[in-house]
């Protein structure tokens, strides 16, 4: 007769076989990322996981290690607080040597994780200048906020003559790096910064903020922000009379912000990238994403298939030496080699473990946007 | 001309918040169920909504029909099928509150999931302003979101004072035990009550569509609201309810006036603070004797 001691009894063992399958066996290298999979920004985590999941599929047809790639994903939400527990886990826990970072305020939470334990975190999207100064367990494989206003800004003032800029940002240190960037840049170039609106991060109405900005009377409303909360913004200026140029960074460079219709027209900044190069690297990371997802790459994908590649191309040259695969090691191997070839072509890594690339405009058109500068 | 047009904001998303504070208020008021899942109905609502008219190019009165079946629907199977059970089981306040919580989770995860987790928007010309006056901008949807609250107020007031089931409602929420004697079945007068608050949060489930879109954590904020709304309002009083949910609305636009805008939606939460201390009944609510 079944009993309900024995039905409990029955139930446990199948939730321990099943989680034992699960796990990664000793025969697996396991990496982390410590991504956004759930909440507003939730989407940004499922472009960065297409990028990384492709470089896995790709390390792992190559065998260019030992052993299987395998990502273990833990949730940050994009919160610094989650962000840290997740962190934790995939060090104490599950004892990766490399994991995937995003997001400003996240990855500012997770170094001091990083550099404790001395596991690497790689960020492919966060861009506060801050995350330049995170240790030597930090690195970026996507050059960060200065870069983009410093480009954005003197483009618009000397090319557009468009001088009057009021800044709408999130309440984040992405959003207080880029008010600092546009105090330092505007006035170097002749341009202003007529008003600075700081905003929840889960703000969702912005028709007061539309007034509050068309009352400064701008010639460009430059918005830092991230996730959702950019497109709302978008749609409600729109809708409540602000018909100035909208500008940002490469936080942009999602599906939900090109295909909205009311921020065609928009600019924002990003890394230079060729999609039409043909260098083998680049090539190939296009034409398996665009098999494999039915549309074309962004940064953000391009950055993270890169973050995995630098993992699998440190741990090679740490295999074929025979040493273990440690943060350690794996920092001392990148201060070794130096230069990669990646995604976008050959990548050099700073002392601080930022990457530098060139810049450019690109403009919102309602299909994959173009470049204008 | 600031002041102007933040009150005319105000008033828009006043008129809103009210809707769906009398809502929760309406289902809190007869049925003492800490209903968070509320937002989730709102949620549900919009993404039907949007589904329909925006995607597959429904005419909109088969969207609206759809999304007021959806979001009263969903309200009763969640009475019937989630506290209900709980209830039977002498569940306690606590553990039906934990319940619809997880309702929430569930909700908003499904709905990232079916819908996508970015953010989408109703299209609709309705939400573009026009410019009344220098610098004064409303948009069609200001009018309507104001109409549509008078309307269902109206048709509630309407409801609950002139029909059985009304009078009911009421009576449930004044003393349920009394309401048994009568001969009347709490249980299906719950939902009712079920129905009636969820398809409260249609119109503004719709109008925030169109004008400050959709993404499937929406309802956490309008759950937060709604709770604010009911206890500055007055717990039990549906007038109060809505009230309070203009007022909140108002204070969150016209903060902007003074105060930089990360403090808007914390003067919200001043404005609960200040009601709890000075006046813990709310404006219309009943000081509570035993």
């Amino acid at each position: 007769m079944l009993t309900r001691s024995r039905a409990l009894a029955g139930f446990a063992a199948a939730a321990i076989a099943a989680f034992a399958a699960a796990a990664a066996s000793a025969d697996d290298i396991t990496i982390g990322a410590d991504l956004p999979l759930s909440g507003p920004n939730a989407q940004y985590g499922d472009i960065f996981s297409q990028g990384a999941n492709l470089a896995i599929a790709d390390v792992n047809a190559d065998h260019m290690l030992s052993k299987t790639l395998v990502m273990d994903y833990e949730d940050s939400q994009a919160l610094p607080q989650p962000g840290v527990v997740a962190a934790n886990k995939l060090v104490s826990v599950v004892r990766v040597p490399y994991m995937l970072s995003a997001f400003t305020s996240v990855s500012k939470a997770i170094a001091p994780v990083a550099e404790r334990s001395k596991t690497v975190a790689v960020n492919g999207g966060g861009v506060g200048p801050d995350l330049a100064e995170l240790g030597d367990y930090f690195w970026n494989v996507i050059p960060l906020a200065n870069y983009e206003v410093r480009a954005m800004v003197p483009y618009l003032v000397s090319e557009r003559k468009l001088k009057r800029f009021v800044l709408v940002y999130v309440d984040d240190p992405l959003g207080d790096a880029i008010l600092k960037e546009l105090q330092t840049e505007l006035p170097k170039v002749g341009g202003e910064l007529a008003g600075a609106l700081k905003i929840p991060r889960d703000a969702e109405q912005f028709a007061g903020i539309a007034a509050r900005a068309r009352e400064a009377k701008p010639e460009v409303i430059y918005i830092a922000s991230f996730g959702a909360q950019q497109s709302q913004i978008i749609k409600q200026f729109r809708d409540n009379g602000v018909s100035q140029l909208i500008v940002s960074y490469s936080g942009f460079d999602i599906p939900a912000i090109k295909q909205e219709p009311e921020a065609k027209g928009a600019l924002y900044t990003s890394q230079r990238m060729d999609w039409e190069s043909n260098d083998p690297v680049t090539k190939r990371f296009v034409t398996e994403f665009k098999a494999k997802y039915g549309k074309a790459p962004n940064y953000y994908a391009a950055n993270y298939y890169n973050a995995v590649m630098l993992f699998a191309i440190l741990a090679q040259g740490l295999e074929k030496k025979g040493e273990a695969i440690t943060g350690e090691n794996l920092l001392k191997e990148r201060k070794a080699v130096g230069t990669f070839n990646l995604v976008g072509g050959k990548t050099e890594f700073q002392a601080n473990g930022s990457v530098i690339m060139p810049m450019q405009i690109n403009e919102v058109d309602g299909k994959d946007g173009h470049i204008v500068h | 001309m600031l002041f102007l047009q933040l009150l005319v904001n105000g008033i828009q998303v006043g008129a809103l918040y009210a809707l769906t504070a009398v809502g929760f208020s309406l289902i809190f008021g007869s049925t003492r169920i800490f209903h968070v899942a509320h937002g989730a109905t709102f949620t549900l609502a919009g993404y039907v909504f949007y589904e329909l008219y925006s995607v597959a190019g429904a005419p909109w009165i088969a969207a609206l029909a759809a999304a007021t079946a959806g979001a009263g629907i969903f309200g009763v199977l969640v009475d019937r099928f989630v506290y209900a059970p709980i209830q039977r089981h002498e569940g306690s306040f606590f553990t039906v509150f934990v319940a619809s919580f997880g309702i929430t989770i569930v909700v908003q995860n499904l709905v990232g999931t079916a819908f996508g987790r970015g953010f989408v928007s109703i299209s609709s010309p309705l939400s573009r302003s026009v410019e009344l006056a220098p610098g004064l901008y409303a948009p069609p949807t200001a009018a309507i979101s104001v109409l549509a609250a008078v309307v269902c107020f109206v048709g509630l007031h309407f409801f609950l004072t002139r029909t059985h089931v009304g009078m009911a409602l009421r009576a449930l929420s004044e003393n349920p035990d009394l309401v048994r004697v009568f001969g009347l079945d709490p249980r299906r007068l719950s939902s009712y009550a079920f129905a009636l608050g969820s398809l409260l949060v249609v119109p503004g489930a719709l109008l925030t569509g169109a004008t400050a879109g959709l993404s499937p954590a929406l309802g956490n904020h309008v759950m937060l609201i709604s709770l604010a709304a009911t206890i500055v309002g007055g717990v039990g009083s549906l007038r109060g309810a809505a009230c309070g949910g203009l007022l909140l609305g108002l204070a969150e636009n016209l903060a902007l006036w003074q105060l930089d805008p990360q403090w808007s939606e914390a003067v919200t939460f001043v404005v609960l603070f200040l009601f709890i201390v000075f006046r813990p009944a709310g404006f219309f609510g009943r000081v509570a004797t035993q």
